[in-house]
């Protein structure tokens, strides 16, 4: 029974992880940014919550203040960091120092401002009853696992159906034909990001809900985000929202074998792993690099 | 006020050989680890035990850890001969979470979280001697050869496989051996500054070698400029020198402190990328787009 508890809450964990990496391998794939800003837009999404529902906002105002914070701050990033030092065609390198200096800055303004330490939004959701002997499930498992299913569909839709989800695909495909095409690769730069941005922003307002937010948090989504794109596969969300799913699961069964402090070091085994024997992931096309 | 300014004077020294061999890596063979603490780390274990259980001899520890960190760099050469980019940085960041976790639970080789403490004071055939000399010392020999190795032709050979692997495999260049080497040496150069560190401090835990250190350590280096001998050694002093810079500012709150630090070199580090992408020391037409 506790192997099905831990699988449960590794469907939870994972589900929001799978949100948090779909939004870092859409940045990834349109922009060829690898954003390691992205933690912070999920730590700022997540603390805007947790301030608007602490100044008695009703959750649907502080979840869409979420949201438009994310979304704001990615286009922020993207035109007053990225852009810039794309445009005197700095190394990738350059954007990651770039990208962490940003996420630093973040960390420690919120660290100032919002206190250290864990801080979570007790509703009624996160209430655990039993369903089974021994087995506990909050309905935030319901809205954690419905939301992200209805969330890709979305996304899925948008690629496809979409004039501008077809565009972001081919500014991944061929940035060039595209601006011969005449459309705006800044313009569709701008778009991913807001999309992706926005992505982070329901998993941190669940996360708020359950296992809570502190200020570094970001840093640890980033990295899930980024192993997760990376096992799966660059330029391929169906890849990355499964790795993230199945990395959230992997955490939580390795709990029955090892203690808790080894949780993390496992998701990292796994990207470490995929990367000397597998590096184009499990969805990825075989291509040096 | 001596010994402060000789306390900070000898972490500053520890600190240059570390983003002098970060240097190494980063700056002229292209190989962007963001794994440097856990080197450095490995060589204040390693050191630390020598002194502890053996001799507390400075030169028997400092080629202990340079022999413990280099052998291990392994783990940090091989994601570096299959892939590069974005993908390395990965790695090497799941090389650095995966040690913090190994450090704080090896606990009879590292004691854990509490760390190591006791480390007795460094010794040089048995008479006691103080880190900042031997630390000086150390750092003007890894200087000189990086200097000496980076004129040479494996220096030549190392950057031009940082601004073109495979026409420099093409020239017949062991890229695989360059680059393993290349990562051996650094790593051994942080293991040394590992040693000094655990002898200096009398104490190590698990905090000196987390992913914040390795960044500290990067930030240097960009900041200083990469590829250039003196920009990782400026680096270090600036980012070095603004923690004491900033306790003299009477209206920070001394709680806050760190906060502003944190986000003072985030800040930093964020505007020299986007309007001086080549560190303040390295030159501007260069180091613009070699990834």
């Amino acid at each position: 029974m506790l192997l099905l508890q831990l699988l449960l809450q590794g469907l939870q964990v994972g589900a929001l992880y799978a949100l948090t990496a779909a939004g870092f391998a859409l940045i990834f794939g349109a922009t060829r940014i690898f954003h390691f800003a992205h933690g912070s837009a999920f730590t700022l999404a997540g603390y805007t919550f947790l301030f608007a529902t602490q100044a008695g906002w009703p959750w649907y105002l502080g979840g869409l203040a979420g949201v438009v914070v994310a979304t704001l701050f990615g286009l922020g990033i993207y035109w007053f960091v990225y852009r810039p030092i794309q445009r005197h065609e700095g190394s990738f390198f350059t954007v990651f120092v770039a990208a962490f200096g940003v996420g630093i800055v973040v960390q420690n303004l919120i660290g100032m401002f919002a206190g250290r330490g864990f801080a979570s939004v007790d509703t009624p959701l996160s209430r655990a009853v039993e369903v089974l002997p021994d087995v506990y499930l909050a309905e935030v498992f319901w809205v954690a696992i419905g939301l992200s299913l209805l969330l890709f569909l979305l996304l899925t839709l948008f690629l496809t159906r979409h004039n501008a989800g077809v565009a972001l695909r081919a500014l991944h495909q061929n940035p060039d034909l595209l601006r011969a095409y005449g459309l705006s690769s800044t313009k569709l730069s701008l778009l991913a990001f807001a999309v992706g941005s926005a992505l982070a922003a329901p998993a941190a307002i669940l996360t708020a809900m359950t296992s809570g937010l502190n200020e570094a948090i970001g840093h640890q989504v980033m990295l899930i985000s980024m192993a997760a794109t990376i096992v799966g596969g660059v330029g391929s969300l169906r890849g990355a929202a499964l790795a993230g799913l199945m990395l959230g699961v992997a955490e939580a069964v390795a709990l029955s074998f090892v203690d808790t402090q080894w949780a993390e070091a496992v998701s990292f085994l796994v990207l470490f792993a995929f990367i000397i024997f597998r590096p184009s992931g499990i969805f990825g096309i075989t291509q040096a690099r | 006020m001596i010994a402060y300014f000789t306390n900070l004077a000898s972490l500053g020294a520890i600190f240059c050989i570390l983003a002098a061999t970060l240097n190494v890596a980063v700056g002229y063979a292209g190989i962007f680890s963001v794994a440097h603490a856990v080197f450095f780390g490995l060589g204040a274990y390693a050191g630390a035990q020598v002194s502890l259980l053996l001799i507390p001899d400075a030169l028997v520890a400092m080629v202990v850890a340079a022999l413990v960190a280099g052998a291990l760099s392994l783990c940090l050469a091989l994601p570096a001969l299959r892939v590069r980019g974005e993908y390395f940085v990965a790695a090497s960041l799941g090389l650095q979470m995966m040690a913090v976790t190994l450090f704080s639970e090896a606990k009879t080789l590292t004691g854990g979280i509490g760390g190591l403490t006791g480390i007795p004071r460094p010794h040089i055939l048995g008479v006691e001697v103080s880190t900042l000399p031997v630390a000086l010392a150390a750092l003007a020999l890894i200087l000189l050869a990086t200097a000496l190795l980076m004129r040479g032709s494996f220096g030549r050979t190392l950057q031009a496989i940082r601004d073109g692997e495979s026409a420099a495999e093409a020239l017949g260049k062991n890229v695989a051996a360059a680059k393993a080497l290349a990562v051996a040496f650094a790593c051994a150069g942080a293991g040394v500054a590992g040693a000094l560190f655990a002898m200096h401090m009398q104490f190590v835990n698990v905090e000196s070698f987390n992913l914040d250190q390795s960044v500290l350590i990067m930030a240097m280096v960009i900041i200083g400029g990469t590829g250039t001998l003196w920009g990782p050694l400026v680096g270090a002093v600036i980012l070095l020198s603004l923690p004491a810079g900033l306790a003299f500012m009477p209206f920070i709150p001394s709680t806050e402190v760190g906060a502003v630090q944190q986000i003072i070199y985030g800040l930093a580090m964020t505007l020299l990328m986007v309007f001086r992408p080549a560190g303040l020391v390295g030159d501007l037409s260069r180091g613009k787009s070699h990834a």
